[in-house]
């Protein structure tokens, strides 16, 4: 295979001749590192993520994609980043910062991070530095500069209509990497699925009664890189127990069933 | 003569100028310079002239003319709205421009007189001691209003040793009143304040208009019949603020003037015989600035908080940049590479033009640093002194990077402040704004809500929308935001928070507009999305057609 590659590839199907090339790729690929890993907090998604790479979670050296899968979902991908931030940023011994940022048209349309609200999903207000508006270059050439300060936990950078290409997110993937810190980026619905580096990628889709459908779209940390399909619904136990809703059916647990494996 | 008293010798030198012309002859707006122009204000109900040109002057219009009355005169006036601010700036540029004679230029002094508030324009310079280094004092003058005079500008000028002296004599200085286009210039020597001042009219005190009227019903035709009467006489006749000028003109009442600039103490310059043009050779050139900045502040053991580079082109224009610090600092590397990264986000570059000529680096904030001890060897990678002094230097050289790139009212940390308006619940304030953590110190956890039922995401401001609820009291049944419909299945609340009635008594606080209640509602509808959303006053007791506000998001 390693001499004659292309005549290998012509005599096969599809499948076969995309797990070729997948096996050529991962040889020029850097396979994540033994980096630190964390638990993402939601059992069924540590679960599976368990099952790929053996004692691994979340790689903190990563660049990580969180997707609006519509129009309305921006707050629910906003939120799922700032839960994965909560926990990359809970890591023993660290007092670190997290950077928020955003361009100018994710300020206008989902608007700014509410201090007062931000104990709720685990974060601290005193512990926030955040970016109010930025064009997108600018903003990841922060999210790059901060993967280099060691104070700097976690970044989150949120862009409404625009994806940093692929070029950008590799660079950024590569920093993260090298930092051994993560950068969760969060993109509307508007931002379109563009080829990128990034070591996982989530769609994030709101569901009634306060839950969220969340699929694992992209996973960068096997040998193989095959795309994962895997959802889960969750219902993140702090808001079912503090936004009590007139019309909810009587039980909802914390976390639901894996629709998906 | 009784009333004055023996002159003081002040030993400074203060040279007022006055451009009487200066709106009219800067003005960038397009006309024939042939004709006579004239730009106008609204102002009490009439169009008043508020700047000229000295050949609309020579046609006998004058400021404060109202424009009926200067068509009258000449119906071919060519006319134009004034900028007032434009012309201002015109002025901070040129007091910029005439630090090269003396590093102390201010403005106007505060004067009692309230009519030619922005219609006079003037500038003054205190030149102690700078005057022999362009061949004496009339050649100074000479000098600064040839330049002038090349730009098509009417300077007119005096030097006295106080400033209240040089700003009357150079707006009612004797040979006032001659062609329009020729230039006034009056040195008063040292000590002689008085015999030049005295002949003056009372207006040259900078007197309200109020006083001038009243010296003119009494007959007191000039500044000497005024200082004839004994102190106590004008005090009680005009209030305190005659006398207090008159002193302020005689040197007899000590008068400071503030320079637009102050002096920095920490300043490298670099003048080059070649105006550079190309970003590489400027770059090593600033470069070089820091390093010798650094090494003064290095000496001084002090810090530099805010830098200042001011690069002068060959046509005198002055190009300023200005850079916050996060922590003080006294490393020119540092300073170096933030300076790099400002001039390449300037979007069209350094305009270098024909070349600059002079590079200026100023440290106009510093504060002092101790000096870090060198350690030595054997405890270098000590864990504890490690983890403690890397993250904050580290976070300060983020921050500075981070403010030097997007700008300072872009890189921000939330601070609490104690509010029960939600907006008003917590501020973003710059990082690098000096000492946040004492703008308010009641005690917040009064005013603190549970966390969630709070929005994650805060819109920056209300957005109104379009809802319909079944009973107005009752919460949403559905509503239209952004121009999509939502319909409401599950809604929680309300949580009623009352305007604070006490916003503005004290003054600390401003009060906000918004004075009704608000009931707060947290809705989902049938997509699973959740909103915050508010009616803007009680339905039936404080408005009878409550409007709703979109306020935030929840994940």
């Amino acid at each position: 295979m390693e001499t004659k590659p292309a005549a290998h590839i012509k005599t096969t199907t599809t499948s076969q001749k995309l797990a070729g090339l997948r096996r050529l790729v991962a040889r020029f690929e850097p396979v994540v590192a033994q980096g630190p890993h964390i638990q993402t907090g939601f059992a069924d998604i540590d679960a599976y993520l368990g099952t790929q790479v053996a004692n691994a979670g979340l790689a903190c050296g990563g660049l990580h994609e969180v997707v609006a899968a519509r129009t309305g979902d921006m707050a629910a991908a906003l939120g799922f980043a700032h839960r994965l931030a909560a926990r990359f940023l809970d890591r023993p011994h660290t007092q670190d910062m997290l950077l928020y940022g955003q361009t100018h048209m994710a300020c206008r349309e989902a608007g700014q991070p509410y201090g007062p609200a931000l104990g709720a999903h685990g974060l601290s207000a005193d512990r926030l530095v955040y970016i109010d508006g930025a064009r997108l270059p600018d903003l990841l050439w922060a999210g790059e500069e901060a993967l280099l300060c060691s104070a700097i936990g976690c970044i989150v950078l949120s862009s409404w209509d625009e994806a940093p290409s692929f070029t950008a997110s590799r660079r950024l993937s590569l920093a993260a990497r090298a930092a051994e810190r993560p950068l969760v980026m969060a993109l509307g619905a508007q931002a379109g699925t563009s080829a990128s580096a990034a070591t996982t990628r989530w769609q994030v889709e709101a569901l009634p009664q306060q839950g969220w459908q969340v699929r694992l779209t992209k996973l960068r940390m096997s040998h193989s890189a095959v795309p994962p399909n895997a959802g889960w619904t969750l219902y993140p136990q702090t808001m079912s127990q503090t936004l009590p809703l007139m019309e909810r059916p009587a039980e909802i647990s914390g976390v639901a069933q894996v629709r998906a494996g | 003569m009784p009333g004055v008293g023996a002159p003081l010798v002040t030993g400074r030198r203060i040279v007022a100028l006055w451009f009487p012309y200066w709106a009219g002859e800067t003005t960038q707006i397009p006309h024939d310079k042939t004709q006579s122009f004239a730009l106008i204000e609204r102002s009490k109900n009439a169009q008043r002239l508020v700047g000229l040109t000295p050949l609309a002057a020579q046609q006998g219009l004058s400021l404060g003319l109202s424009l009926a009355d200067a068509r009258a005169l000449l119906p071919d006036l060519q006319t134009a709205m004034a900028e007032p601010m434009e012309a201002a700036a015109r002025l901070q540029k040129c007091a910029y421009w005439l630090q090269r004679y003396t590093p102390w230029v201010g403005h106007n002094p505060p004067s009692d007189a309230s009519h030619g508030e922005n219609t006079d324009y003037g500038l003054l310079l205190d030149v102690s001691g700078c005057a022999h280094l362009f061949g004496g004092e009339r050649a100074l003058l000479a000098d600064m209003q040839a330049r002038f005079l090349k730009r098509g500008i009417t300077a007119h000028a005096a030097m006295a040793g106080t400033v209240g002296a040089a700003w009357g004599l150079v707006r009612f200085g004797s040979t006032a009143k001659a062609k329009p286009q020729a230039w006034r210039q009056i040195i008063v020597p040292e000590g002689q304040e008085a015999e030049a001042v005295l002949p003056l009219p009372p207006a040259a005190l900078r007197l309200s208009g109020g006083h001038i009227d009243l010296c003119q019903r009494l007959g007191l035709a000039t500044i000497n019949d005024l200082a004839g009467f004994a102190r106590r006489e004008l005090t009680c006749r005009f209030g305190p603020a005659p006398v207090l000028r008159l002193e302020q003109a005689l040197g007899q009442a000590g008068e400071s003037l503030n320079p637009c600039l102050p002096p920095p103490r920490f300043l490298v310059r670099h003048n080059l015989a070649h105006g550079v043009t190309q970003m590489e050779a400027l770059a090593q050139l600033i470069a070089d600035l820091c390093t010798r900045l650094a090494a003064q502040l290095e000496r001084a053991s002090h810090g530099a908080q805010r830098l200042d580079l001011a690069l002068t082109r060959s046509d005198n224009a002055v190009l300023a940049l200005s850079l916050p610090l996060a922590h003080p600092c006294a490393d020119g590397a540092h300073m170096a590479r933030l300076f790099e990264e400002r001039l390449s986000r300037l979007s069209r570059g350094v305009d270098a033009g024909y070349g600059i000529e002079q590079l200026a680096l100023a440290a106009s904030r510093t504060a002092p640093i101790a000096q870090p001890q060198e350690t030595m060897g054997a405890f270098e990678d000590g864990p504890r002194s490690k983890r403690r002094a890397v993250p904050i230097a580290a976070l300060g050289s983020l921050y500075d990077r981070l403010v030097s790139r997007l700008g300072a009212q872009v890189v921000v940390r939330p601070v609490p402040y104690a509010s029960y308006i939600p907006e008003r619940a917590v501020k973003l304030v710059p990082v690098l704004a000096p000492d946040t953590q004492a703008t308010n110190k009641q005690d917040l956890s009064a005013s603190l809500p549970d966390p969630a039922t709070r929005p994650l995401f805060m819109l920056c401001a209300p957005e109104p929308i379009e809802v319909i609820a079944e009973i107005p009291e009752g919460a949403p049944y559905r509503f239209r935001w952004r121009r999509v419909l939502h319909e409401i299945t599950a809604a929680y609340g309300p949580e009623r928070i009352s305007p604070e009635w006490w916003a503005g008594l004290t003054g600390d606080t401003p009060a906000h507009h918004n004075r009704q209640t608000r009931d707060y509602y947290r809705l989902e509808d049938t997509q699973g999305h959740r909103f915050w959303v508010y009616r803007d006053g009680l339905y039936d007791r404080e408005t009878t057609q409550p409007r709703w506000f979109m306020h935030g998001v929840f994940p």
